[in-house]
């Protein structure tokens, strides 16, 4: 290695950026092939309009044959104009339209009416990452989604955006609050880590992280640390694809395992100089409430607890039911709490055009959101996007610039109200005296709204830039290179201000405290690439190589201040009497893969497709930084062979294949050093040092092999196109946090474990055009995933920490449940079987009931209807899955319970719903009611339909205008048809506000 | 590199792909250095921490302020002096009815109650962190001998201490000696008697280690005084009545160092009663005890003292008067443990949280005395006690009786502090008549908590869970 010391501590880096720097601006480069000169005589100009027939169809590229410079697009009205000679055939191309040859014929006025093609959809160009692929010659499995699913839909999170609509990909919403999360899976749960399942998130070929920002001690109301993605503006997406096979994901390699999702922002198109205006406002509020108990229910519940428990004096601290509180008041504390309108403003406006060889996209949008809290909180989120590519007079070189910008603000309380709403006794007083201050009941209780001045608040700066620079060498040589450069900066804080304790406690704002936490991560790429393709006898070869360097530094500061002189210097931590830092760590991690594809396409019949990635990282320790990974992919277009000429029924087909590694680093960083962390708390005037994890430097790379096998089939001119896709995807020697107990010190250990881990499903999609007739049209797309998981293998399972946790031949999202066998008639208490026979009931020898949390199946179906200017689009989600029901504990204590409870055991003989009431001091109840929420009894079907999305939108017939107007609402979750009795069933952990049913409505302006 | 470069920029469009897969090989092997890490700022290798005195003893109070801020010590609402103050006969809950602390009150613990959990884990995980002191200072050969012996010292006291607190809450569990998780992952349980034997032989050994150290002036650090102090508590525990008292003596006859102070001055971080005391994360912080038992108008939001507590103090008992403060609202009167009176920050910090203090060496060389027939040994300890409480001198003189009013003195002089007096009624062998004539929950089983069910699930060793379960 020391002969090629020159390029240790990056050197070769930096001469790869010189080389493309040089390589951009080196004039040499741009002139050093001859330039075209065309001579044409007697030209003339030809002007007219272009329509389907019933409407102008602006966008639509006319060029001349035989003369790829000459090229002119139709404006808002559908018309053109453009030079050509009386002889020339004009070229008129649309995506979703047939391309039509319209001679010239020396006339100077040509009107042209282009047809309907749905099977234009397989010519589409669909973004594989590092190279496009048609879409009817893909050998990888690969959804998309475009602009216009997503415009459809008033959400600001883009994986909100891909819900129900994606084969293979499962989306929750993980709370309702702006700027929370969503739990993304693609293709089932490969690793046994909750946190290891994430994709790869790349925008314009900029790798994103997902990587939390946020911090336990400031990000207190969601479920989950504050996600990186929200700053991904979905108005700017042109489209996004995820990629699921081993042959679309192994050029990814260890960062492919869980799938990539490729996110290609908006561009500009040449002609004319358009502007649009997007303007939008509307309403949200919870979808479902779980139907709790009033006043006297509850009420008849606590007496009746008491009495069962043979307490006769109700204690001192227990209002409801002592007399300090009226007896007679009932709030619907969902309904005060939770039950506001959270009101969505939206803005966005797009300049584009450009000319032959350049064009410009510059969008800028701003979006307001409020909470359905009382209180005044504020989720606002701007942004401005602008792309910029040029193309040099001979064709040969072209750069891509885009960039985005997105600032986010986010005023929210600092924990989220759902849990208080569903347990606070529905007689709790009342939350203002009559002189509209906070009524504390003589100090009785916390009124909830005093909580509210704790808020989190939360700022992100998200800068994005990616250039990429091409030039072709020779016809069949490209080099190309692409620098992409990312700065996330995230502030968070989180104040406690004095005066949300009763004031009768007299806390002044020394008990006040602040937690700040600083979170900045910047990465570069450079991706040098090199493309070749040549005819070969009756085929065509594609070659691809190519290398990657990422360096992404992560620096993250939390600090708490306690002890302010005002409360209105809470923001300032310089003016807190003790200030602290409860964390400063600094995350460096870098990348290095060598890339290659080769493909080999046969007559446009016989496709194989082979990738291939040698990768390092900076995760593991020394010996076991490289791994490679490969995959083989194949495709035959059946439908171009002789005997399928004949079936006229058949318009396509084609069967395809592949099989290949993926790996995953997501492991966290230096997790192979053996060392001491600074703890950031004093002792003694001395910081602390300490044990920072177990050790194992002996860790290494997990490979997931997937194997795919799938059919593409259209009928009828493609009228009816079915995808059917099986698929197996085995994960071993998983890269896991063993789970420790305790007595080690420790939680878990980083280790690479001998278990295997199948994951297999069958996807199908569905797209049929219903209608097509004159201007109505009908189409409708499904979607449905079955998907299957498994632990194939386990070596010592059974003497392993997860002994409790995992059974071979079963889901890895099992939860092991007691067996729930009815109400003891006599006790009243609940009875779980005794599995084990052993006269007792143990978690370790009865908590051994299998039960899967995996979805059965799910998919969507998506209804696209259009009459001359009206389009109505709905999708209908829909999941076959259990979850647990809302947790009722041992239902008695100071706490209000669903409805159902009223169906508890009262007397000796009573056959009941559930248990005894208790208020907490018969252990037996008590013990009962908690293995209650670990049983038989605590899952249910959780099976929903859910209009996710409906879209209405009326184009006004502004005929002989410049300006187009479309006019549109749009409604989100806005029906759910479910049996789950326990409020709305999209949720992955209880007690966080729902997901929100939103109705907005719009207009849109171009011109 | 130069030469791809030059092979990048050559006019000749014709660049022949072999020269450009060679080179693009040739990176491939080149790069690997690029990703080179250095270690992050705020990590530390473990073999560097322990070839310095100053990082090394990081280590070590690191382990101190983790003990005052989490688990089983720390004087706020999550540790034992509140918890158990609930779950026995100290204090009255008025607290939020989900909390965990409900679950203390009405003495139903469940093997999933968080409490239970955290109080397990993170004992075992400051033992860890004691444990990688001693096998880093045995290894280190940077270290001077007078600082590996501090080291150890300490790090075996806090081993012995965390187990001592786990076996009176649990009962039978794992001694860990090792930081090797391949062992202690599947570690089983020792019976109590052993447990003992073992935190015996790891203060005897504490002992000798930190013999020559000095006692430092803020006494935030364990001392010589404080393994015998804790010594003495063990033997006392174990019925071992001669050993007891001899350790007792050991902290008592240091009367230059130690010393009864008036009933004000015992709780302030200077006071000479301190045998070890945790000290605040900052100057300025005081204790966690003190905001989380001081209220100021009622009823109180969390705990107030139990009433039958707060009666069985006879009216001229000092304590009552200045350990305890009050607050009324109408008819209603409610106390509150004010042993610590700063619940907020001073301009230097006023009190410290006292771990152990002279007051219960009196007290167990007294009940230590009276088990052996020192009938005027054992008065005269206890008479120390009262007097400084205001109280007059006892003339009592059976056994029987001395050792009823050593059981009280301890009651009415340890109230609130680190659970005393759950673990002196699980001593007496009185604590089911007792507290199930207060605790309508109150269940014979209930004198272990369960083992947590986490634990259990993840080291079969473990089991059974404890009776009652």
């Amino acid at each position: 290695m020391n002969y090629f010391s020159f390029y240790k501590d990056g050197k070769a880096l930096y001469c790869l950026f010189f080389a493309g720097i040089l390589l951009s601006f080196s004039s040499s480069m741009a002139g050093n092939s001859k330039r075209h000169f065309t001579f044409s005589y007697q030209q003339h100009q030809v002007q007219g309009t272009v329509s389907d027939g019933t409407a102008p169809l602006p966008g639509v590229t006319i060029a001349v044959k035989g003369r790829g410079n000459n090229a002119v697009i139709t404006d808002y009205n559908g018309q053109y104009s453009i030079n050509v000679s009386p002889n020339d055939t004009l070229l008129v191309s649309f995506l979703g339209f047939k391309t039509k040859l319209v001679p010239v014929k020396g006339n100077t006025k040509v009107d042209i009416k282009l047809e309907y093609d749905t099977t234009t959809l397989q010519e589409v160009r669909v973004n594989a990452g590092y190279y496009s692929v048609k879409e009817s010659e893909r050998t990888g499995s690969i959804s998309r989604i475009t602009s216009k699913d997503i415009e459809t839909q008033p959400v600001t999170n883009v994986l909100a955006a891909m819900q129900g609509r994606m084969a293979g990909v499962s989306i929750i919403q993980t709370t309702g609050v702006p700027g929370g999360g969503f739990d993304i899976k693609i293709r089932g749960q490969n690793s046994l880590r909750a946190e290891g399942n994430a994709p790869l998130y790349v925008i314009d070929g900029v790798p994103y992280s997902s990587d939390t920002v946020g911090h336990g001690q400031t990000a207190t109301l969601f479920p989950t640390l504050t996600s990186p993605l929200n700053g991904i503006n979905p108005d700017q997406v042109e489209s996004i694809e995820v990629l699921k096979d081993a042959d679309a994901t192994s050029i990814y390699g260890s960062r492919g395992a869980n799938g990539v999702v490729l996110i290609t922002t908006k561009k500009g198109k040449s002609g004319k100089t358009t502007f649009t205006v997007n303007a939008t406002t509307g309403a949200g509020s919870v979808t479902k409430f779980i139907k709790l108990m009033d006043t006297s229910q509850y009420l008849a519940m606590r007496r009746q607890a008491y009495a069962n428990d043979g307490v006769t004096t109700y204690p001192a601290s227990a209002y409801d039911v002592n007399g300090k509180w009226d007896q007679n008041r009932y709030t619907d504390w969902q309904k005060e709490l939770l039950g506001g309108t959270s009101v969505f403003t939206d803005l966005q406006g797009t300049v584009s055009g450009g000319s032959q060889n350049t064009n410009f996209l510059l969008s800028g949008n701003y979006h307001t959101e409020t909470t359905v809290y009382p209180g005044d909180f504020l989720y606002k989120k701007g942004g401005s996007q602008f792309s910029l590519n040029h193309r040099s007079e001979n064709q040969k070189f072209k750069i891509q610039f885009s960039t985005g910008y997105t600032i986010q603000d986010n005023d929210q309380p600092s924990s989220d109200l759902t849990i208080i709403a569903q347990t606070l006794a529905p007689n709790a007083p009342a939350l203002y005296k009559s002189d509209e201050s906070l009524n504390w009941e003589g100090s009785t209780w916390q009124n909830p709204l005093a909580n509210l001045p704790a808020k989190f608040e939360s700022k992100s700066y998200d800068f994005l830039a990616n250039t990429v620079l091409t030039y072709e060498i020779t016809e069949k040589l490209l080099i190309k290179s692409s620098f992409g450069y990312s700065d996330l900066r995230h502030t968070e804080t989180r104040i406690s201000p004095s005066t949300i304790y009763d004031p009768k406690l007299n806390y002044n704002s020394s008990y006040s405290t602040l937690f700040l936490n600083n979170t900045s991560r910047n990465s570069w790429i450079v991706e040098p690439q090199l493309a070749w393709n040549s005819n070969l006898s009756a085929g065509k070869l594609e070659l691809l190589l190519g290398a990657t360097f990422q360096n992404q530094l992560t620096d993250q500061l939390v600090q708490s201040g306690t002890g302010f002189p005002s409360n209105s210097l809470i923001y300032n931590l310089s003016s807190s009497t003790t200030v602290r830092a409860v964390a400063d760590t600094e995350t460096l991690y870098k990348y290095q893969a060598f890339f290659g594809r080769a493909n080999y396409n046969y007559k446009e019949r016989y496709i194989l497709n082979l990738t291939a990635r040698r990768d390092g990282s900076s995760r593991f320790g020394p010996g076991n930084q490289f791994a490679f990974f490969g995959a083989a992919g194949a495709a035959w277009l059946f439908s171009k062979e002789n005997f399928a000429k004949g079936l006229h029924w058949l318009s396509f087909g084609k069967l395809r294949a592949s099989y290949g590694t993926t790996g995953s680093d997501q492991i966290g960083d230096y997790k192979f050093l053996d060392t001491y962390s600074v703890s950031g708390v004093l002792y003694n005037g001395n910081v602390g040092l300490q044990p920072t994890s177990l050790y194992n430097p002996n860790f290494a790379w997990e490979t997931n092999r997937k194997l795919e096998a799938a059919i593409e089939t259209g009928f009828l001119q493609d009228k009816l196109f079915l995808t059917a896709a099986w698929y197996r995807n085995r994960s071993s020697n998983q890269l896991v946090g063993i789970p420790m107990a305790s007595t080690t010190g420790f939680q878990s250990l980083q280790s690479n474990l001998d278990a295997e881990v199948e994951n297999s499903g069958l996807e199908f999609t569905l797209r049929t055009v219903n209608l097509n007739k004159g201007a109505f049209q009908w189409i409708s797309n499904l979607n449905i995933s079955f998907s299957k998981n498994k632990l194939l293998s386990f070596p010592g399972l059974q003497g392993s920490t997860y002994s409790q946790r995992y059974r071979i031949n079963k889901p890895l999202n099992i939860v092991l449940l007691y067996d729930y066998k009815g109400i003891d008639p006599l006790t009243g208490i609940y009875q779980f079987n005794d599995l084990n026979n052993d006269g007792k009931i143990t978690a370790a020898g009865d908590k051994q009931i299998i039960c899967d949390l995996n979805p059965e199946y799910f998919g969507g179906l998506q209804n696209q209807l259009s009459y001359k200017g009206v389009k109505l689009d709905f999708l209908f989600q829909f999941a076959s899955q259990k979850n647990y029901n809302y947790p009722v504990g041992p239902a008695g204590q100071m706490y209000n319970q669903p409805e159902k409870l009223n169906d508890s055991w009262q007397n000796t003989g009573d056959t009941a719903s559930y248990q005894i009431f208790t208020a907490g001091y018969n252990a037996a109840a008590v013990t009962a009611g908690s293995r209650f929420s670990e049983s038989t009894a605590s899952v249910s079907d959780a099976s929903f339909i859910r209009l996710k999305n409906i879209s209405l939108s009326y184009d006004l017939p502004l005929t002989g205008f410049k300006t187009q107007c479309r006019l549109f609402a749009q409604g989100q979750n806005l029906l759910t048809f479910t049996k789950y009795k326990d409020g709305d069933p999209e949720f992955i952990s209880t007690g966080f506000l729902p997901p929100l049913k939103i109705m907005t409505f719009g207009i849109q302006l171009t011109f | 590199m130069k030469k791809i470069v030059t092979n990048l920029f050559t006019r000749d469009s014709r660049i022949s792909m072999n020269k450009l897969v060679l080179s693009l090989a040739f990176l491939i092997i080149s790069c690997d250095s690029f990703l080179d890490i250095d270690l992050p700022e705020n990590q530390l290798t473990k073999e560097s921490v322990f070839e310095d005195n100053q990082t090394a003893d990081a280590a070590l109070t690191s382990i101190y302020s983790k003990m005052r801020d989490t688990g089983i010590l720390t004087g706020s609402g999550v540790g034992i002096s509140f918890q158990l103050g609930c779950y026995g006969d100290e204090l009255t809950w008025f607290g939020n009815p989900l909390s965990t602390t409900e679950n203390f009150y009405t003495n139903n613990l469940l093997p999933s109650t968080s409490s239970v959990n955290d109080y397990w884990k993170a004992a075992y995980s400051n033992i860890y962190a004691a444990n990688a002191v001693l096998e880093g200072s045995r290894s280190s050969v940077s270290l001077s001998t007078a600082n590996k012996q501090k080291l150890e010292g300490e790090a075996l006291f806090i081993r012995a201490l965390l187990h001592f607190y786990l076996v009176n809450l649990y009962g039978d569990i794992p001694y860990v000696t090792t930081t090797e998780y391949k062992i202690n992952t599947v570690v089983s349980k020792l019976p109590v008697k052993e447990i003992y034997q073992l935190i015996q032989t790891d203060l005897q050994l504490a002992a000798v280690n930190l013999n020559t150290a000095e006692l430092s002036s803020t006494r935030v650090r364990p001392s010589k005084f404080t393994v015998r102090a804790l010594l003495s508590r063990v033997y006392l525990y174990s019925g071992l009545w001669a050993e007891a008292a001899d350790s007792a003596s050991a902290v008592l006859n240091e009367s230059g160092t130690f010393s009864l102070e008036n009933i004000d001055s015992a709780f302030l971080k200077e006071s000479k009663e301190t045998i070890w005391q945790l000290q605040p994360s900052a100057s300025g912080k005081n204790t966690d005890e003190a905001v989380a038992f001081i209220f100021a108008s009622g009823p109180p939001r969390t705990v107030c003292l139990n009433n039958i507590l707060v009666n069985s103090f006879s009216s001229d008992d000092l304590r009552k008067k200045h350990w305890m403060g009050s607050v009324s609202s109408g008819a209603s009167k409610w106390y509150f443990a004010y042993k610590y009176k700063k619940n907020s920050t001073t301009a230097s910090s006023v009190e410290y949280s006292i771990v152990m203090r002279l007051a219960e060496q009196y007290l167990i060389r007294a009940e230590a005395r009276a088990k052996q027939g020192d009938i005027i040994g054992a008065r005269e300890d206890l008479n120390k006690i009262r007097n400084r409480a205001g109280l007059t001198s006892t003339d009592i003189s059976t056994k029987e009786e001395l050792l009823q009013a050593v059981a009280e003195e301890r009651r009415h002089e340890l109230f609130t502090e680190y659970a005393h007096r759950f673990f002196d009624l699980k001593r007496s062998g009185d604590i089911n008549t007792i507290l199930s004539a207060q605790k309508p929950g109150w269940n014979t089983t209930d004198i272990l908590f369960p083992l947590p069910q986490t634990e259990l699930e993840l080291n079969p060793n473990l089991l059974p869970q404890n009776e009652g379960y």
